[in-house]
């Protein structure tokens, strides 16, 4: 496996960080007067119950939602509004709660649709595939193999992801916005829906991602021992409320988020 | 050809072949791999070139002739290319199957005395490094797959690229150094010891089998001549490393004929690499034929009410010329020409999807294989035959020639194979290939071997009157007497019921009984998709197993092997009276099966000792519990509560010729 291409990334800068950010729909406010950052090379964890505003936080950091109040700084930038566009050109790639393929089309045909943003050459060349065009699609295709030697699913390369079962179609994905060589690479709920193997496979996977490409990565998650394994910092919302943040240790032993996770006597 | 033929006979070890392949085939591939979705091509030459600064780079680590050295890992090229370097240098390579756990690993690797290992990735790593402890002799370990082994700590560790990467610089550097190899290929003796391989352990622990250059180019040399095998032919690696059957078929019949190898992309990839390479010579035991019949059948039960139809036509018509056609006998024209089209519309494309259409020469042995599976793959044009062999003999004993194919035989002699009865039953062989003796243990050898020179197979067999073929029953051992004093051989009883593809295993008891009873172990494939197409829910494997109507499938499976017995006189009273279907499948983890997927009768009789207890007493149910091993060494433990169901004996047809 190729490093990604360039300066290399020293761990502790802070590559985005969240300043009291506020989302709401209409009455409802899914996130309020949040901050946290997530530091270059690091496996940062965003945990809550259900309704805490998790998988909002992930949608506000790729743009997908425009918070109302708040400024997101990626990469020593501010902006108010990031799009998912420019998320994905910063260097953003995330994967979905319910996976979110091409479903018709085979396992490398999704991969290689990760690639489009590197694709330099216009759409009727790639159509011609001739000369340069050619040229370039084999390299981003050699790329993709590279992810799927790294992936192990070799003998699902032809497969349309449809006829997968769901473990596989969520290393699909994986492999997916891995092909975009992301920086910071969202996860959300990767291990939902799995069996204790698959989620070992996974968690497998995501250390390697983590410690090849040094790629960071934020990560939601339900299952408590995965995230305190996998995890370096974790912040854990409630009702769209940050009640805690640190090391796995740290929250895991703070009175909020057992209260928070248990319930408290009212 | 005959010149190729005479040069091998000269070369007495695998590294002189190998020199003479890259002279005579230089520039023919000698190896292929698909490496990221691309299939990767070394020639003779290039292979003979990479060998040698392989060998060079081992030396300087410090493996010196008369060592041994650990192969662990999947059919990759750097694996065999190991073997090879090993070999030059007079080192002598062990390979060890690659999914064996821990316990066996260790067991192979410190009876072997290795100090080096050449191993694939990270996960044989983790295994051997767990039992490091018990492997005070082994020094350094050489891989191929780096993923994952970055922050390991490499005082023992060296990548197999880099240790190729110093043998060649240093070949560069001193052409002193190219002599020395020169001689040390030279030095290479045929009655050297050339690969030890561990046998698979049916019966009790596995024992190292010595086999020296000399005798297996022999052995190799006879089989490919017997076939026509040449430089032009290709073959798919995909068994075992560590099994007779991939050093003999691929590796030294490929370095004998100088044909290419192939190695798939994965241990996943096989079905769809076969098809992208289209081996002209194959083998495939029962069992993957098996499981590939199983799977076409259950694709043709989705297709569409034509395709279907066409399907079972035109295969009710191969199988009623196809034998005939593939062995040369007389087929009325009609019968050509729906063949013909046959071939056409439904042979052919399968054949493509299977991987078979440039198939010319295929065998099948390991255990016996049902008769109607083996007319449906010659049926459809594939000439596949049956070998019988063992890892003590390097493989053949017996093979069938071209034409002469029946799915209850085995053949008659190789070439050169001396075969004899002895007066247990037990079948006797004295071949080209036969081993030097067991590693480190003379009273093995001696066990084995008669006063003249003779191996004892430990099979049961006799030599057919019609065909003059030969005929295995059964392990000389296992075959026992029932109470009443009838021949009770279990294996035949146990393929019998194998032969139905719902039934995945069967493990039968009967020695020293009144009667005969079976433990099952269904199919989950086959069983599956008629759970799917019937509306029977299921949540797991042991569910579907206690299900009553696949009690009821199975009773009726049992009620046709008890018809077909029942008109065998020797073998009417073996009728089963009592069966169980068994709540997890066995497994080679647990040490059920060996890891040639046989059965280990006598383990698993005391293991589930209070089923089989059941089964003779009356009980219409039992409670087991017993441990399960998972690939990472844990255990679990699995408790079930099996039915035992009776069955009616049928009635005996044969009584008149008995009367008489």
């Amino acid at each position: 496996m190729r490093a990604p291409d360039g300066p290399p990334v020293t761990a502790g800068d802070v590559l985005l960080s969240i300043d009291n950010v506020s989302l709401s729909f209409g009455g409802v406010k899914a996130v309020s007067g949040v901050s946290f950052d997530i530091r270059k090379g690091e496996i940062r964890a965003i945990i809550g119950p259900n309704g805490a505003g998790k998988t909002s936080m992930l949608n506000i950091i790729n743009g997908f939602y425009h918070p109302q109040e708040g400024v997101i700084t990626y990469k020593g930038e501010a902006r108010a509004k990031m799009r998912p566009h420019d998320a994905a050109d910063g260097g953003i790639a995330r994967t979905f709660q319910n996976v979110a393929l091409f479903r018709g089309m085979t396992a490398l045909d999704n991969i290689m649709a990760g690639r489009t943003l590197k694709m330099r050459r216009n759409m009727f060349w790639q159509m011609l595939r001739v000369g340069p065009a050619l040229a370039e699609e084999v390299e981003h295709r050699h790329r993709v193999e590279e992810i799927i030697d790294f992936l192990k699913i070799q003998e699902i390369r032809r497969t349309p992801v449809s006829r997968l079962p769901y473990g596989l179609q969520k290393r699909v994905e994986l492999g997916r916005a891995l092909a975009m060589e992301p920086e910071l690479l969202l996860l959300d709920e990767p291990m939902a829906g799995m069996n204790i193997e698959e989620k070992e496979d996974m968690s497998r996977f995501i250390l390697d991602v983590n410690d090849h490409y040094g790629t960071t990565i934020a990560l939601i998650e339900h299952d408590m021992g995965v995230v305190m394994d996998l995890s370096d910092r974790v912040v854990v919302l409630d009702h769209g409320i940050k009640i805690a943040d640190g090391t796995p240790n740290e929250v895991k032993s703070n009175q909020a988020v057992i209260d928070a996770y248990l319930g408290v006597a009212h | 050809m005959a010149v190729a033929f005479d040069a091998a006979a000269k070369a007495d070890t695998f590294p002189k072949l190998l020199v003479r392949n890259a002279r005579l085939y230089g520039s023919r591939p000698s190896m292929r791999h698909k490496d990221l979705g691309i299939w990767q091509s070394w020639t003779w030459a290039q292979a003979l070139e990479l060998v040698r600064a392989y060998a060079v780079g081992l030396n300087r680590l410090g493996l010196k002739r008369g060592e041994t050295i650990a192969i662990v890992g999947s059919n990759r090229p750097k694996l065999y290319w190991s073997v090879m370097a090993a070999q030059m240098l007079g080192a002598v390579p062990v390979p060890v199957y690659a999914d064996a756990v821990a316990d066996e690993l260790s067991f192979v690797l410190a009876h072997a005395d290795v100090r080096f290992a050449a191993v694939e990735d990270q996960e044989q790593i983790d295994k051997i490094q767990s039992v490091l402890d018990r492997l005070p002799k082994l020094e350094l370990m050489v891989y191929d797959e780096t993923r994952g082994l970055r922050d390991y700590d490499h005082a023992k560790l060296r990548a197999m690229d880099d240790v190729i990467a110093a043998g060649r610089k240093a070949l560069a550097a001193d052409p002193k150094l190219g002599e020395w190899l020169d001689g040390e290929i030279a030095a290479g003796k045929g009655s050297d010891p050339s690969i030890i391989l561990y046998t698979s352990g049916t019966t009790g622990a596995s024992k190292g089998v010595v086999l020296s250059g000399e005798r297996s180019i022999q052995a190799a040399t006879d089989t490919v001549a017997f076939d026509r095998l040449t430089e032009k032919d290709v073959a798919l690696a995909y068994l075992p490393l560590a099994w007779v059957g991939d050093h003999y078929l691929n590796y030294a019949q490929g370095l004998v004929a100088g044909f290419c190898m192939a190695c798939p992309e994965s241990a996943d990839t096989a079905t769809s690499d076969l098809r992208e390479i289209g081996p002209s010579f194959y083998f495939a035991p029962p069992r993957t034929l098996e499981v590939l019949l199983t799977r076409v059948m259950i694709r043709m039960e989705d297709a569409s009410a034509l395709k279907r139809k066409m399907f079972h036509y035109f295969i009710g018509v191969a199988r009623q010329y196809g034998e005939r056609i593939l062995n040369g006998q007389p087929v009325p024209f009609t019968g050509r020409l729906l063949y013909w089209i046959g071939n056409v519309l439904v042979y052919a494309p399968l054949k493509n999807v299977l991987g078979f259409s440039r198939v010319r020469v295929a065998y099948t042995a390991g255990e016996a294989i049902g008769p109607d599976l083996f007319a449906f793959y010659r049926s459809i044009g594939l000439n596949f035959k049956q070998l019988y062999g063992q890892t003590e003999a390097f493989l053949y004993v017996t093979a069938q020639p071209d034409g002469e194919i029946h799915s209850d035989t085995v053949g008659p002699a190789c070439p050169h194979v001396d075969i004899r009865i002895a007066d247990n039953g037990e079948v006797l062989f004295k071949s080209p290939g036969m081993f030097i003796g067991y590693f480190k243990d003379a009273a093995k050898t001696a066990e084995v071997m008669t006063p003249d020179g003779f191996v004892k197979t430990g099979d049961a067999g006799y030599f057919d009157e019609k065909t003059g073929h030969l005929k295995i029953i059964d392990r000389a051992k296992d075959v026992g007497r029932l109470n009443d004093g009838t021949m009770f051989p279990p294996k035949y009883i146990e393929n019998k019921l194998k032969f139905f593809p719902d039934i995945r295993e069967a493990v039968a008891y009967g020695d020293m009984r009144d009667f005969v009873t079976v433990m099952l172990n269904i199919d989950l494939t086959a069983v599956g998709s008629w759970a799917e197409r019937n509306n029977v829910s299921y949540g797991s494997y042991q569910e579907l197993a206690g299900h009553p109507l696949v009690y009821a499938m199975m009773e009726k499976h049992i009620a046709d092997v008890n018809s077909a017995m029942a008109a065998d006189k020797m073998l009417a009273g073996n009728q089963i009276k009592r069966f169980l279907i068994l709540h997890k499948e066995l497994d080679a983890d647990d040490g059920e099966l060996t890891r040639t997927q046989k059965v280990r009768r006598g383990f698993v009789a005391e293991r589930y000792a209070p089923l089989v207890d059941a089964l003779y007493n009356g009980s219409s149910e039992a409670d087991i519990s017993t441990e399960v091993t998972f690939e990472d060494g844990r255990k679990g433990t699995l408790s079930a509560r099996v039915k035992i169901a009776d069955m009616q004996p049928v009635a005996i047809s044969g009584t008149l010729g008995k009367a008489a």
